[in-house]
């Protein structure tokens, strides 16, 4: 079992009248167990920067689809400038935990609660070709003969950047998911937002789809100032 | 003014080389790099499992470089403190562990909330802040 700490000294020889030495160390363990947390993102760095003050936009650090909810994750961020301007402001979803001035770190807890996703199934069906082809999300699906299961396999092998897909390994039917969380309020997708390309009768429809909701606890960080800022964070996590 | 450090090592051995990370800062207060946050609230409290309860009782200067330590000094890995900020879901403590966050209290719906689950939890926390909106009696 990976063994995980997290130590922290806060000291302080003039705050109080006596000296301030608190120190503690935990070791991480996934959610009700002594068990050690067994997975990490790794420590990494990353500048921001934008065009203009204007220009200035969130990052988002972590996705909450991404990872395990009500576990006990935890998120390491810090702030490695070292100039007084330049903060980032964090949030979980839409509230405001707090800035992270130049120099300071946090380590905090991380619920990662997510939404729900997107979903729908698409059905192939009707005469196609080999040759002919279907276009979603930017991925563009060959048929490789002229079974339509075939070609709901071959529509599963492929990657979508957006969606992940769930095929039964028979059938002409393939299941979309979303690979985030998104607002309700998206439209339900359709058979008219995918392309077909075909000289033959050949149908995909899209049917069974079903919106998601917003994802509760995404974290995000929002530089004050667009000139460059580095940050380094990393998620110990179940 | 006041120079209080806050320091952080994370180590493990998760990965194929031992990872240790360490951080240290000395809290200031905002937008400065020379006067140091100079008041502290600073208490152990038993916590009941059930009802939620905002862990601060004052309103800290709203915007400020205030700074929350929290550790739930529990010994039973099942029990643990779920923190939330205006409803939302920021994390769990679970015996034994710790936080340590900006915590900005922007307006009265900013007050850091706790609730304790499983069973009692003994929480330590320790506010670093700028300044306190007291209430008149």
């Amino acid at each position: 079992m990976a063994t995980t700490t997290a130590t922290i000294t806060l000291s302080s020889t003039d705050l109080l009248s006596d000296e301030l030495a608190l120190t503690t160390t935990a070791t991480l363990t996934t959610a009700g167990t002594a068990t050690g947390v067994t997975q990490a993102s790794g420590l990494s760095r990353k500048t921001t920067s934008a065009a203009s003050a204007a220009a200035i936009q969130a990052n988002v650090l972590y996705r909450a689809g991404d990872y395990t909810a009500n576990g006990a994750n935890k998120v390491y961020i810090k702030n490695t400038s070292s100039v007084v301007a330049e903060y980032y402001t964090v949030h979980v979803d839409q509230e405001q935990i707090g800035r992270l001035y130049a120099g300071d770190w946090m380590l905090m807890p991380w619920s990662a609660v997510s939404g729900t996703k997107q979903v729908f199934t698409v059905t192939f069906a009707s005469t196609w070709v080999a040759g002919e082809t279907w276009t979603f999300d930017g991925i563009t699906m060959t048929c490789p003969s002229a079974t339509v299961a075939d070609l709901a396999a071959e529509v599963h092998t492929l990657n979508y950047p957006n969606w992940t897909t769930t095929y039964g390994g028979s059938g002409a039917a393939v299941v979309f998911t979303a690979r985030y969380a998104s607002d309700a309020t998206e439209v339900v997708y359709a058979t008219a937002d995918a392309t077909i390309v075909s000289a033959n009768p050949g149908t995909a429809a899209i049917s069974a789809a079903a919106v998601g909701s917003a994802s509760e606890s995404d974290i995000t960080i929002r530089p004050s100032v667009h000139t460059a800022m580095t940050y380094e964070t990393m998620l110990i996590h179940e | 003014m006041a120079t209080t450090t806050a320091a952080v090592t994370l180590t493990s051995d998760l990965l194929s080389d031992a990872m240790s990370v360490t951080a240290s800062t000395t809290c200031m207060k905002a937008g400065t790099t020379a006067d140091g946050l100079d008041q502290l609230e600073y208490a152990v409290v038993e916590i009941a499992t059930g009802d939620e309860y905002d862990l601060i009782c004052s309103t800290p200067t709203a915007s400020k470089a205030s700074k929350l330590y929290v550790k739930n000094h529990s010994i039973d890995e099942t029990y643990f403190v779920a923190i939330t900020q205006n409803a939302q879901a920021i994390g769990r403590l679970y015996g034994g562990d710790w936080m340590f966050i900006p915590a900005d209290f922007h307006d009265a719906a900013g007050d850091i909330a706790i609730t304790s689950n499983g069973g009692t939890n003994k929480i330590e926390y320790a506010l670093f802040h700028e300044g306190t909106a007291l209430t008149a009696t």
